[in-house]
């Protein structure tokens, strides 16, 4: 039920208030998304979609944080973390 | 999909793994909050692997489940009138209260509606003004302010023929109650990653001091969740109680404060019986009289 799905800002339709609207690509397919919530959202950021609204745009860099922590740390060999 | 295949990488996910049975002294037991989460444990084989090391009691995080049945036969029921088309998500549909459910009702003649999202239901009441488009509004925090947005579209365009029948939930009261009950056996939660992008998590903060308890926001790909139970397994081979996020890609700790400001417009707390629960305090934000005409 609380299904949200990662997509691409790829045109913003209506920038500003209730009516704020973007173009979201999905992996190729494009869907008209309601952005009241999340109008920071610049050309290029991941919003996350639930129920045909954003409700968070990606930070890329925490995203990569749980890489980062992964290729720094000694995990299954030494036992260091 | 970027944002999502990265966190199904199995070489990662075994090296969490590997951690999670090194550091692990005791099987412990952990609830995870929300239905998604429930999902992707099984659906990856998280829960099997994990046997004998955690014990996953899966959350009550399911809002179409605890929808109580009486609100599903007044939507069955109002469903039935000819001036009205119900429309909801297709999970929904299928939950039966006590005379059958909305799937049910369909197949007897009702006018219902799958939609997609609730501003679906607002552009066919834009479409249809000869009938009363409702908006059967279920679900989390997560949900809510896609339906007080579609109210607020509503009313501002004119519309008159939209309304929200709504059986919206809050997700930690019911965290609450489950540390009330004499029974509880849950040590550490995983709390409910989409929830908290929007509630944030700042409120789980007396919860944790409280109840003395690790409380972990966690997301739901495979390696969200892992990072999520060795976080918790972590505090609790420690000895510790802290809030933690691991969804800090999308959560933020006082959550999105827009989404947050359109639920407060739209609704109001009030208690609420959940299916399975009873009564829960503070359980739901219901609609408030200040939509007007709506």
């Amino acid at each position: 039920m609380c299904l949200a799905i990662p997509g691409k800002v790829v045109r913003w339709l209506e920038r500003e208030g209730t009516f704020a609207q973007a173009e979201v690509e999905f992996e190729g397919i494009r869907r008209i998304v309601h952005m009241a919530c999340v109008t920071e959202a610049e050309l290029g950021d991941y919003v996350v979609v639930h129920a045909g609204i954003a409700i968070s745009r990606i930070d890329p860099a925490e995203a990569a944080r749980i890489f980062e922590t992964l290729s720094e740390s000694d995990y299954g060999s030494e036992g260091v973390v | 999909m970027k944002y999502l295949d990265e966190y199904r990488d199995p070489a990662a996910a075994g090296q969490i793994l590997d951690e999670i049975r090194r550091i692990t002294s005791r099987c412990w037991t952990l609830m995870e909050v929300c239905g998604g989460q429930t999902h992707s444990l099984l659906r990856h084989g998280i829960v099997s692997e994990l046997e004998g090391i955690v014990e996953l009691i899966h959350g009550p995080g399911c809002p179409v489940c605890v929808t109580d049945q009486p609100d599903i036969d007044f939507a069955c029921e109002l469903a039935q009138r000819r001036d009205v088309v119900l429309t909801s998500f297709g999970d929904m549909l299928r939950v039966p209260g006590r005379q059958g459910s909305l799937l049910d009702a369909q197949t007897a003649g009702a006018n219902i509606r799958t939609v997609y999202s609730p501003l679906d239901a607002v552009k066919l009441a834009r479409q249809q003004p000869q009938k009363e488009i409702v908006f059967f509004a279920v679900g989390f925090e997560t949900t809510a302010p896609a339906t007080a947005l579609a109210l607020k579209q509503a009313e501002l365009s004119g519309l008159t023929n939209f309304s929200l029948l709504v059986s919206h939930v809050r997700v930690q009261p019911a965290m609450e109650l489950l540390l009330q009950s004499a029974d509880n056996r849950v040590q550490a939660f995983l709390a409910a990653g989409h929830v908290c992008t929007v509630t944030g998590y700042e409120s789980y903060e007396s919860l944790v001091a409280q109840y003395q308890l690790p409380v972990v926001v966690t997301g739901f790909e495979p390696l969200d969740l892992l990072n999520g139970i060795l976080a918790c397994i972590r505090q609790l081979e420690a000895g510790t109680a802290r809030l933690e996020n691991q969804y800090s890609r999308l959560v933020k700790p006082s959550g999105n404060r827009a989404a947050r400001e359109l639920v407060q417009q739209v609704y109001q707390i009030c208690d609420r019986p959940w299916r399975g629960f009873g009564s829960i305090p503070n359980g739901v934000p219901g609609a408030t009289p200040r939509m007007g005409p709506i």
